[in-house]
C-alpha cells in the first residue's frame, strides 16, 4: 500500500514536471503573440501553423544537413524570422487599418494555405526527429524524464526571459514598445513604426519557430498540431493577458500544468476540452488574464 | 449607370431559374450539385447576417451547423422523434449558444469574439468525439427508410432540392427585409464604425446579439437540412473546420455584407469543388484547401468587398468602353 | 443647470490628464472650451461625452446622473457629440449615414428617413452622395448632421471645424449657429480663436488638467495665466 501510494505519486510528479516543460513551450510561442497583439491589437490566427513550420524546418535541416540541435534550432529561427517579416511586408501590413473581415480573414486564410501545403508535401503522418544528442532518458531521484523535454523546457524559459528583457531592457526594445504606446509619439520621436512592426513580427514567428524546434527534439508532430498549438497560444496569451511576455511565461506553464494533470485525472482525449474550456470561462471573467490590457 | 435589367425583373429570372432547373437538368449529377449549391448558399448567407452585415466575423461558424445536425439525429435515436421535430431543438441549443459566445465576448474588441469561435468550435468538436450519447466518432444516423413524410427521407433529391429552395429563399427575405429596416441600419452603422453608431444612441452588444442569434438560427437550419438528406453526422462533418471555411469562403467570395454576394460564390465554388473532387479524387480535397485558404487570403488583402466590389468598381469601366467602342 | 460637471478627475495610472475640473451649462448657452494640447480638455470632453470613465467626480444632466452612463445611454439622455476624427459610415450613403442618427427617436423607417432628410438640407449635405466620397468638410458637416438627428440638448462638438478653409469656416460657423437657435445647447472644444470669439459668450481655460481661467473670450484671452499657458513664462510681461 505505501509502495503503490509512493509510486503513485511518483508519477503524479512526472505528470507535473512533464507538464511544467511542455508548457514553458507554450510560454516561449505564446510571446510571439502576445507581443504582436500588445503592439499592433492584431491576432495571428495562423501562429500555430508558425510553430508547426518550425518543427518541420528542423526536420529538414537535421536529414539533409545533419547538425546539433543548436544548429537546427538556430536554422528554424532564422528562417521562422524571415517569414514572419516578409508575411508583414507582404500581407499584414495592408491590411491592420482595413476592415475587420480583412484582418481576421488575412490570417485565417494563411494558416489553411499553410496547414493544408504541409499536408500535401509532408502528408499527414506523424514524424519525430532521428536520434540527435539529446535522446535518452534521465532518472532524477526516481522521476524518468526525457533529456529532450528538460532541455527543450529550461531552453523555452531563458528564451522567454530574454524576449521580455530584449523587450524591456534594450533600446531597440523600447522603440518596440514606443510605437506600441503611441505610434504617432513614435514617429516624432524619429521610429520608424513600419520598421518596428517587421522586426516584431521577425521575432513573433521566431519564436514560434525556435519553439517548434524544441518541440520536435522531444515530441512526434504532424501538420495538425498547427491548429491546436494556435489555439493553446489563444489562450495562454488570453490568461497572462494581451500584451504581456511575463504573463506568457506564466501562462504557459499553467497551462501546460492543467493539461498535464487533466490528461492524468480525466484521459487524454479531454486535455484539450479543459483548455478551450478554460479560454470559454476567461472571456466571460477576465478576458484582461492575470497581467495585462484587455 | 443604366442597367440592362431591373432589380426586381433580375430577382424573378433568378428566381425561375432556381425553380426551373431540376425539371429541365433531369440526372442525378445535376440534382446533386443543385442540391449541395443550395446548401452552401443557405449556409453562407446565414453566415452573413453576422459576418457580413454585422462585420463580426465567425471562424467557428460550424458549431450551429453541427448542433442543428446532430439534433434531428439525436431526438430520433433517443426517442424516436419525427426528424421535422428535432430541428427547432437544434435552433433552440444553436441560439443559447450564440448567446454563450456573444455575451461576454460583444463587449470585447472583435478579435476576441472571432478566437472564441474557433475554439469553442472545436471544443464541441472534440467533446462529441468522446460522448456515447452522441455517437462518439462514429456519429449518429437517421432512420433507413422514411415512416412518413415527417422525416423528410425521401428518395432521390427532388423534394429536398425544393425544401432547399424554400429555405434559401425564406432565409434572402428575412435577410432583405431586416437589412431596410433600423436592425439594419444598426448593423451596418456597427460594421463600419462602432464608436460613432454607440455615440448615436445604437445598443451596440444587443444588436450584435440578435444578429447573432438570427445567423445562428438560419445556420442551425441548415445543418439540420444537411443531416436529413445524407442521414448521417459526425463530429467533423458537423464541426469541423472545412465546414466554417466553407461558409466563409463562399460569402466572402461573392461579396459579404451583399445580399446575393453568397449565392454568388457558392455558383463560383460548389461546382469549382465538385470539379476538384471528381478530377483528383481523394487527394482534390486537400488542394481545394490549398486554395481556398490562398483565395481568401487575396480576398482579404486585395478585395474584401469580394467579387461584388470588384464588379462595383470595374464596371462602369467595362461601360464606358462598350459604349466608346 | 442642463450640465452640471463637478470635480470630475481622470487619470491614466499615475498620471492626471484631468486632476478637478468643474463646469455648468445652462440650457441655451454656447460654451467654449480652450487650452494647449495635452491640458486635459479633450479627456474632459470624452468624460463629458460618455466615451471614458472619470476616476472621480459627478456629472449631472438635467439633474440625472450621468457620469458612469455608457455612450448609447448619453445619446438617449439628449447628449450628442462629434468626433475630432469623422468616422464617416463609408459604405453608406449620406441619407443612411443621417438616418442612422434618425433611428433613435423614430423607429420606423419612413419617419426616420423624412427626419433625416430635412437634417441633410438644413446642413446643406447631397443625401445620395456615398460616404466615403466625402471629403474632409462634407464629413465634418456630416458627423453634426448624423448627431443631430438625434435630435440632442446638448450637443458636444470636438474641434469640429478644425482644417477648413475661410469660405468652409464660415459656412460651419454659421450652421453651428443655426442649430443654436433651435434651442440646442452647445460646448465646443476648439483651437480656432474666430470661432470662439465668434460664437461663444463663456469660455473655460484647461491647462494641465484644471480650469485656469473663465469668463467672457475677450477677457479669457487677456488673462495673464492664459497667455502664459500658451506662450510660456516671459511672455507674460509682453502681454
Amino acid at each position: 500500500m505505501g509502495r503503490g501510494f509512493a509510486e503513485q505519486s511518483m508519477v503524479f510528479v512526472q505528470v507535473i514536471v512533464g507538464g511544467l516543460l511542455l508548457g514553458a513551450i507554450y510560454a516561449l510561442f505564446s510571446s510571439g503573440l502576445t507581443l504582436i497583439w500588445g503592439m499592433m491589437n492584431f491576432i495571428n490566427f495562423a501562429h500555430g501553423e508558425f510553430v508547426m513550420l518550425g518543427m518541420y524546418a528542423a526536420l529538414l535541416v537535421v536529414l539533409y544537413l545533419g547538425g546539433s540541435p543548436v544548429a537546427f534550432g538556430a536554422a528554424a529561427a532564422l528562417a521562422l524570422f524571415g517569414l514572419g517579416v516578409a508575411i508583414y511586408l507582404a500581407l499584414i501590413r495592408h491590411v491592420v487599418r482595413g476592415p475587420m473581415l480583412s484582418q481576421i480573414l488575412s490570417t485565417f486564410g494563411l494558416a489553411l494555405l499553410l496547414r493544408y501545403t504541409a499536408f500535401f508535401i509532408f502528408s499527414a503522418n506523424f514524424v519525430s526527429l532521428p536520434q540527435t544528442s539529446l535522446s535518452g532518458t534521465l532518472n532524477l531521484g526516481g522521476i524518468f524524464l526525457p533529456v529532450a523535454q528538460l532541455v527543450a523546457g529550461v531552453t523555452a524559459i531563458v528564451l522567454t526571459i530574454a524576449l521580455h528583457v530584449l523587450l524591456t531592457r534594450t533600446t531597440i526594445g523600447s522603440r518596440l514598445l514606443a510605437v506600441a504606446e503611441d505610434r504617432a509619439a513614435a514617429m516624432l520621436m524619429g521610429i520608424r513604426p513600419d520598421r518596428m512592426q517587421a522586426l516584431a513580427w521577425g521575432l513573433s514567428a521566431g519564436a514560434a519557430g525556435i519553439a517548434g524546434a524544441l518541440l520536435a527534439t522531444a515530441y512526434p508532430w504532424s501538420p495538425s498540431v498547427g491548429e491546436t498549438f494556435g489555439l493553446i497560444a489563444f489562450v495562454t496569451v488570453a490568461l497572462g493577458g494581451f500584451g504581456s511576455v511575463l504573463g506568457s511565461l506564466y501562462a504557459g506553464l499553467i497551462i501546460g500544468l492543467i493539461q498535464a494533470i487533466s490528461a492524468y485525472w480525466l484521459g487524454a482525449i479531454y486535455k484539450d476540452i479543459v483548455v478551450y474550456g478554460l479560454f470559454v470561462a476567461l472571456l466571460w471573467f477576465r478576458p484582461q488574464g492575470l497581467m495585462g490590457k484587455a | 449607370m443604366k442597367q440592362p435589367i431591373s432589380p426586381r425583373a433580375g430577382v424573378c429570372l433568378l428566381a425561375a431559374v432556381l425553380l426551373l432547373f431540376p425539371l429541365v437538368f433531369t440526372e442525378a449529377f445535376y440534382r446533386d450539385i443543385g442540391v449541395a449549391f443550395l446548401l452552401a448558399a443557405i449556409s453562407a448567407s446565414a453566415w452573413n447576417i453576422v459576418g457580413g452585415y454585422a462585420g463580426q466575423v465567425s471562424v467557428g461558424h460550424s458549431m450551429f451547423f453541427g448542433l442543428g445536425a446532430y439534433a434531428p439525429l439525436l431526438c430520433y435515436t433517443l426517442w424516436g422523434w419525427p426528424l421535422v421535430a428535432g430541428i427547432p431543438v437544434g435552433i433552440a441549443l444553436s441560439v443559447g449558444l450564440a448567446l454563450i459566445i456573444g455575451l461576454p465576448t460583444f463587449r470585447l474588441s472583435g478579435h476576441y469574439f472571432s478566437m472564441a469561435t474557433i475554439a469553442v468550435a472545436e471544443l464541441i468538436r472534440i467533446f462529441f468525439g468522446t460522448w456515447a450519447l452522441v455517437g462518439g466518432a462514429i456519429g449518429l444516423q437517421g432512420p433507413a427508410v422514411a415512416r412518413g413524410w415527417w422525416d423528410l427521407t425521401f428518395r432521390g433529391d427532388l423534394p429536398y432540392y425544393y425544401i432547399f429552395l424554400a429555405v434559401l429563399g425564406l432565409l434572402l427575405f428575412v435577410t432583405f427585409e431586416v437589412g431596410r429596416r433600423r436592425f439594419g441600419f444598426y448593423l451596418r452603422a456597427i460594421k463600419a464604425s462602432e464608436r460613432a453608431a454607440r455615440s448615436l444612441g445604437v445598443p451596440v452588444r444587443l444588436t450584435k446579439l440578435k444578429a447573432l442569434a438570427l445567423s445562428a438560427t438560419f445556420t442551425s437550419a441548415a445543418g439540420s437540412l444537411y443531416a436529413v438528406k445524407t442521414g448521417f453526422i459526425d463530429p467533423d462533418s458537423g464541426f469541423g473546420i472545412l465546414v466554417s471555411v466553407q461558409m466563409v469562403i463562399v460569402a466572402a467570395l461573392g461579396g459579404a455584407g451583399t445580399l446575393f454576394g453568397p449565392l454568388v460564390g457558392a455558383l463560383i465554388l460548389i461546382p469549382l469543388q465538385t470539379a476538384a473532387n471528381t478530377w483528383f479524387g481523394g487527394s482534390g480535397s486537400g488542394l481545394t484547401f490549398i486554395l481556398y485558404g490562398g483565395i481568401i487570403v487575396l480576398i482579404a488583402r486585395f478585395e474584401p468587398g469580394g467579387l461584388h466590389e470588384l464588379w462595383r468598381r470595374l464596371a462602369p469601366i467595362v461601360w464606358r468602353r462598350a459604349h466608346a467602342a | 443647470m442642463l450640465l452640471d460637471a463637478r470635480n470630475v478627475t481622470k487619470a491614466f495610472g499615475s498620471f492626471w490628464a484631468v486632476a478637478g475640473a468643474d463646469l455648468s451649462v445652462a440650457e441655451g448657452e454656447i460654451v467654449g472650451l480652450i487650452g494647449p494640447n495635452g491640458a486635459g480638455k479633450s479627456t474632459f470632453f470624452n468624460c463629458l461625452a460618455g466615451d471614458t470613465q472619470p476616476t472621480s467626480g459627478r456629472i449631472l444632466f438635467d439633474g440625472a446622473d450621468v457620469t458612469r452612463a455608457t455612450p448609447e445611454a448619453h445619446a438617449r439622455a439628449g447628449i450628442g457629440r462629434t468626433f475630432q476624427v469623422p468616422m464617416t459610415f463609408e459604405d453608406m450613403s449620406v441619407l443612411d449615414n443621417v438616418m442612422v442618427g434618425a433611428f433613435l427617436r423614430h423607429p420606423h423607417r419612413s419617419d426616420a428617413r423624412d427626419h433625416a432628410r430635412r437634417i441633410v438640407e438644413l446642413t446643406g449635405l447631397r443625401p445620395d452622395q456615398p460616404g466615403r466620397s466625402l471629403g474632409t468638410p462634407g464629413r465634418k458637416r456630416l458627423g453634426i448632421a448624423r448627431v443631430l438627428a438625434t435630435e440632442p440638448r446638448l450637443l458636444l462638438l470636438d474641434e469640429a471645424l478644425a482644417g477648413l478653409t475661410p469660405t468652409e469656416l464660415h459656412e460651419a460657423i454659421a450652421l453651428v449657429q443655426r442649430i443654436h437657435e433651435t434651442g440646442v445647447t452647445i460646448v465646443i472644444v476648439e483651437h480656432i480663436m474666430e470661432v470662439i470669439m465668434t460664437l461663444t459668450r463663456r469660455v473655460l481655460v484647461f491647462n494641465q488638467g484644471q480650469v485656469i481661467a473663465s469668463g467672457r473670450p475677450e477677457q479669457v484671452v487677456k488673462d495673464e495665466a492664459v497667455i502664459e499657458a500658451y506662450l510660456g513664462r516671459g511672455a507674460r510681461s509682453h502681454a
